[in-house]
């Protein structure tokens, strides 16, 4: 089981490797968070993978730990986008004349 | 007495998470009990408890089927990715809803962008902004009834009933 | 044996979901679409990966943090799918005014 394990968490990081072309043509800075996006996921799964196959499932509160992160990173960007940073587009969007 | 109950509500909530995280042996449960009481009481504050409240066994009642639309979401939008021909043909449906701004429009927008199909991009004034991959479905039928469920098991009454 | 069985189906068949994924991401015409393919096709992937390992794990708390990880991945995409697509919409692309809005 371990060396399907292994090679499943191979196979998705080579998947994510692909994700990585949209990161590098855009256009849209979304696109490229997206992108980001989808490795957060993927390397969720890419974790809990490896924790089967090590069978250290302490690394559970890794994934966790991830995927939480991952939600940030998306909700950070969307703020950074807004004028004012405090990230809210519809209220920005009533603001504007 | 209402408060007294989502309170209480919360807490067991807290706890199990608590239990999931840290495990039940003892010094786990002695580091638990300031941190549970200290998420109740940030959760008081940023999300007060108020009358009509959501009700756990009427959004545990739609668990089932979200699941599998949401798994019918993902085969969807996979078959689409995979075919040659990549049928797809975008397009954006104004939905005007009765759910009131903040969480619950966000619940039914976050529903809806895992439904096949269908992805919210937040709205304009009282209008949903739900972004279809395949325009030519009737996207707007589908959202009402999902809408009026949630409604219901967020104890929220519907202005108007639409047949 | 059977749990090793299920293990592989279900594993495999989400890897196959975190393929459709990016493939989707690299194929949509538009920024919209593309958050489509990412947000139910990689929720989808990750939810098979945690079922196949549901059945691997020695203990119940072990399943109980598997189905947080899960849970909080799919708030967790409900929710920033909303919030890209609104501030992708802001900076004007494909806003629905373009595109013939029904």
């Amino acid at each position: 089981m371990s060396v399907w394990f292994t090679s499943l968490a191979v196979l998705l990081l080579i998947t994510l490797a692909g994700a990585l072309i949209r990161v590098w043509r855009g256009p849209a800075p979304a696109d490229r968070m997206m992108a980001a996006q989808l490795a957060g996921t993927g390397g969720v799964a890419v974790i809990l993978l490896l924790a089967a196959a090590t069978k250290n499932w302490l690394m559970l509160d890794v994934a966790l730990v991830l995927a939480l992160l991952a939600a940030f990173a998306a909700v950070g960007f969307v703020k950074a986008a807004s004028r004012n940073g405090v990230g809210d587009p519809e209220a920005d969007e009533e603001a504007a004349p | 007495m209402v408060k007294v109950i989502i309170i209480l509500k919360r807490t067991v909530v807290f706890s199990v998470l608590w239990v999931v995280l840290a495990g039940a042996d003892k010094s786990a449960l002695i580091a638990g009990v300031p941190t549970v009481l200290a998420a109740v009481l940030l959760s008081l504050t940023l999300l007060p408890a108020q009358r009509h409240s959501a009700k756990l066994l009427h959004l545990l009642a739609m668990l089932p089927g979200f699941l599998w639309r949401s798994l019918l979401g993902g085969v969807d939008v996979a078959w689409r990715a995979f075919s040659p021909r990549l049928p797809i043909s975008p397009g954006w449906v104004e939905f005007e809803t009765e759910l009131p701004m903040g969480g619950a429009r966000s619940a039914l927008g976050g529903e809806f962008s895992l439904m096949p199909g269908t992805l919210v991009a937040g709205s304009r004034g009282n209008a949903l902004l739900i972004h279809c991959l395949d325009a030519s479905e009737d996207t707007r039928h589908f959202v009402k009834t999902e809408e009026q469920r949630l409604c219901r098991a967020l104890g929220i009454k519907p202005k108007v009933t639409i047949a | 044996m059977i749990t090793d069985a299920l293990t592989i189906v279900l594993t495999g068949t989400g890897l196959i979901f975190f393929v459709a994924g990016t493939v989707g991401l690299l194929r949509f015409p538009d920024t919209h679409s593309r958050l489509h393919a990412l947000t139910k096709a990689d929720n989808l992937g990750l939810g098979l990966v945690i079922a196949g390992l549901m059945v691997q794990v020695p203990s119940p708390l072990d399943a109980g943090k598997l189905v947080l990880v899960w849970a909080l991945a799919i708030l967790a995409a409900g929710t920033t799918a909303q919030l890209v697509a609104r501030s992708a919409l802001k900076k004007g692309q494909s806003a629905p005014d373009d595109e013939g809005m029904q």
